[in-house]
């Protein structure tokens, strides 16, 4: 019974995307649809990013923060947990938990430096008092299994160390997405391989086999990864505006 | 674990927020424990019945939110699962009505004791199989955390909890962190409280790993063979000078680096001195030096593992360690509600203890539990080993004094636990071996105690009052017992 993956609260609480695509119902009352409810969590992952750049925090809390909040959002409404606030405390609380801490004062400060819209705006007390409420709402669940170890590990079983890169940066964007919430990591790292893989023509499906995975399953998430790139062209600040603006306050 | 699991699943399934639940659904039945931390409470959980501890978490630093030792210890607590470590079954909130600043409170599965409680129990004495099982699961569940990179960092008699079948848990990572195996990063030294403090914290190392924690298993080791803490300094150069004094003096050639930890130079011995483990503990059997000595190792890198200490003889020689479900049954022994009958029971003890002294052949067993007319009947009543009592119902004894004597019943004896004690004439705190070997001192004949002099080795062990001596107490700080004295070790 070792600490891993398997026994985690992480696996227990793997979901469908049927669970993962629900606007609350006081979302609902607002307007926004699965659409708005999908670009503002990527919205938020970007700001938990670029706030995570400025107070210099490693990758490994950024994934872990978004998590938080996607997880959040499965259960909680944006009407009461105003994504403005969620994102940058998800920050907070997980730099604690992957004990990288960072200040909470000096979070207020890069807000105030990267929004000048006062609807960014909040002071410490705020984030302290979301704190409790996103632990509540995550129910204390905070250990997350990332895709970044298995990464490495099948990087260099598969003889593609040269791949560290493009793949990494695959794995970075999986977080724009739900997926995190909704496979197993180990899963996510392989469909960054194979997409990888196929870019460069690399004949690896020997190796695949071996390794006793569904691979439809992985295909399935690599083809969401490309689907979700291609939708990405189109995503522009305007829609992203106009979901936002479907916010209170 | 899997039960916690299905716990909170249930969770899920009946509160359609998925938050945490109320800490209205158990009825807190009475304070257990006042630790750094804060309280612990014994509670009943009101739908399932099924008693639970509550730690209270403290929310002292307000301006960092929830604070990042409960966060370390929760996220830790998720990640073990193993029947040598407490479980946390959920975390649950009380909320104020105008604010968002209500109390968290940590679930935990309940335990009946404490090793520290058990070892200060008037009169109790560990079985050398019972105290072999005990290591044993220390050692198991400690080897569990370490192979799942956690170092533990407060490890001492009162953070080993026993349930009454027997199974000992490591409890209270509040002190716990992760770590990598390179031991890479910097990790404070204010940890581990202070008497099983190991010497390259005392010395200010701030890289470190589970070598740490084995020390302690040592200090704790010899403190159930010994009878009392082996090395209770008083500050922290107190503490390196019993160290130095038990185990010699490092140098450059027994322990390679001493020299380059922050301290050193500050805290150098003066004068040399050499190992005297064996001799000091002359009295403890072969293995059981053997293996002590492993442990109590000055460099870390040349301490054994947990995973070695397993493989030792001592756990494979005879006597065998005992199965935990052979372990008697005692009394619960939290302390905060029942002190002041316990005191009362006490002093009849101290009577009874005089009787006995006068008439000592008169007990030649155990004194049957009609002696005492006390609401709470002493330890003695143990079980037989051969499990043939009813078990104990989990939480029996909370709601009400705990029963009298038809609660254990006493006619299992003759076959009983305290057979093998070579009768009661041997007056040492602890149980002669059962094959031949010689009594440990005790209070009866303090001129077979080995002698420190100046080190205070020599002196009677803790039951120097004899075997009914102060009640230990649970993390309490009882004003008289100096057991579990806390040290100002912060995070």
């Amino acid at each position: 019974m070792a600490a891993n993956f398997w026994t985690s609260s992480h696996y227990k609480q793997l979901l469908d995307t049927e669970e993962v695509d629900v606007v609350h119902p006081l979302d609902k009352e607002r307007g926004m649809t699965l659409e708005d409810f999908k670009l503002i969590k990527l919205h938020m992952a970007n700001y938990i990013a670029r706030l995570a750049q400025n107070v210099k925090v490693r990758q490994r809390v950024v994934a872990t923060a978004i998590t938080y909040m996607r997880r959040v959002y499965v259960r909680r409404s944006m009407t009461e947990y105003d994504p403005r606030l969620v994102a940058p405390t998800c920050l907070y609380l997980a730099s604690k938990a992957e004990e990288s801490t960072v200040q909470a004062r000096l979070l207020v400060f890069y807000i105030k430096k990267l929004y000048s819209d006062e609807k960014y705006r909040f002071e410490i007390k705020e984030i302290l008092e979301m704190e409790m409420k996103i632990l509540e709402a995550l129910n204390y669940y905070l250990v997350v299994f990332h895709p970044y170890r298995a990464l490495s590990q099948l990087l260099q079983d598969a003889g593609m160390n040269d791949a560290t890169q493009p793949t990494w940066g695959l794995v970075n964007d999986t977080y724009k997405m739900d997926l995190i919430l909704i496979h197993p990591p180990h899963l996510i790292a392989l469909a960054c391989i194979y997409i990888a893989s196929v870019q460069k023509d690399k004949e690896n499906t020997a190796w695949f086999e071996e390794l006793r995975v569904d691979m439809n399953v992985v295909k399935n998430i690599a083809m969401e990864i490309l689907d979700f790139y291609d939708s990405h062209k189109l995503i522009t600040d305007d829609r992203v505006n106009a979901a936002m603006n479907k916010l209170a306050r | 674990m899997m039960a916690a699991a299905a716990n909170f699943q249930l969770n899920v399934e009946e509160s359609r927020a998925w938050g945490s639940r109320s800490i209205e659904c158990f009825e807190k039945l009475e304070q257990i424990g006042e630790g750094t931390y804060g309280q612990v409470y014994m509670a009943r959980d009101k739908k399932t019945g099924e008693i639970v501890a509550l730690k209270k978490i403290r929310m002292d630093n307000e301006k960092e939110g929830f604070p990042i030792t409960a966060i370390r210890e929760i996220k830790i607590l998720k990640k073990l699962q193993h029947e040598n470590v407490i479980t946390l079954k959920e975390i649950v909130t009380s909320h104020d009505s105008n604010k968002y600043k209500g109390n968290i409170y940590m679930v935990f599965e309940y335990m009946d004791h404490d090793l520290t409680g058990l070892a200060d129990r008037p009169g109790l004495r560990f079985t050398i199989p019972q105290i072999k099982c005990y290591m044993k699961q220390l050692l198991t569940g400690l080897h569990y955390c370490h192979v799942n990179q956690v170092l533990h960092r407060d490890i001492k008699g009162s953070n080993l909890l026993i349930d009454n079948e027997g199974n000992l848990k490591l409890a209270d990572f509040g002190l716990a962190r992760s770590f990598s195996s390179d031991h890479n990063a910097n990790l404070t030294n204010r940890v581990i409280t202070l008497w099983y403090r190991p010497p390259e914290l005392l010395l200010g190392a701030t890289k470190y790993g589970p070598a740490v924690d084995m020390w302690s298993v040592g200090c704790i080791f010899a403190e159930l063979l010994y009878g009392k803490p082996i090395l209770p300094g008083k500050n922290e150069p107190e503490q390196l000078n019993k160290i130095f004094e038990l185990c010699g003096t490092p140098d450059e050639l027994t322990w390679p680096g001493v020299s380059k930890i922050p301290w050193y130079n500050k805290f150098k011995p003066v004068r040399q001195m050499k190992k005297r483990i064996r001799e000091l503990f002359r009295h403890f059997d072969r293995h059981a030096l053997d293996l002590l000595e492993k442990m109590l190792v000055l460099d870390p890198a040349q301490r054994i593992s947990a995973k070695d200490a397993l493989d030792a003889e001592y756990f494979w020689t005879d006597p065998l360690p005992c199965d935990p479900k052979s372990l008697p049954k005692y009394e619960a022994s939290h302390e905060f509600q029942t002190k002041k009958k316990r005191q009362q029971q006490r002093q009849n003890e101290e009577m009874a203890k005089r009787q006995k002294l006068q008439h000592p052949q008169q007990h030649a067993r155990l004194p049957p539990i009609q002696q005492t007319g006390q609401p709470h009947p002493p330890h003695w009543n143990g079980h037989p080993m051969n499990n043939s009592q009813p078990p104990l119902p989990s939480h029996h004894q909370y709601g009400k004094p705990p029963g009298g004597p038809s609660r254990y019943p006493p006619d299992g004896n003759t076959s009983g636990y305290y057979q093998d004690r070579g009768g009661y004439n041997n007056t040492g705190p602890y149980p002669t071996q059962g094959r031949g070997g010689q009594p440990y001192p005790g209070n009866s004949a303090p001129s077979n105690a080995p002698r420190g002099a100046t080190s205070g080795y020599g002196a009677p062990p803790n039951y120097s009052q004899g075997p009914y001596g102060p009640s230990g107490s649970r993390s309490q700080n009882s004003s008289g017992g100096n057991r579990n004295q806390q040290y100002g070790w912060q995070q």
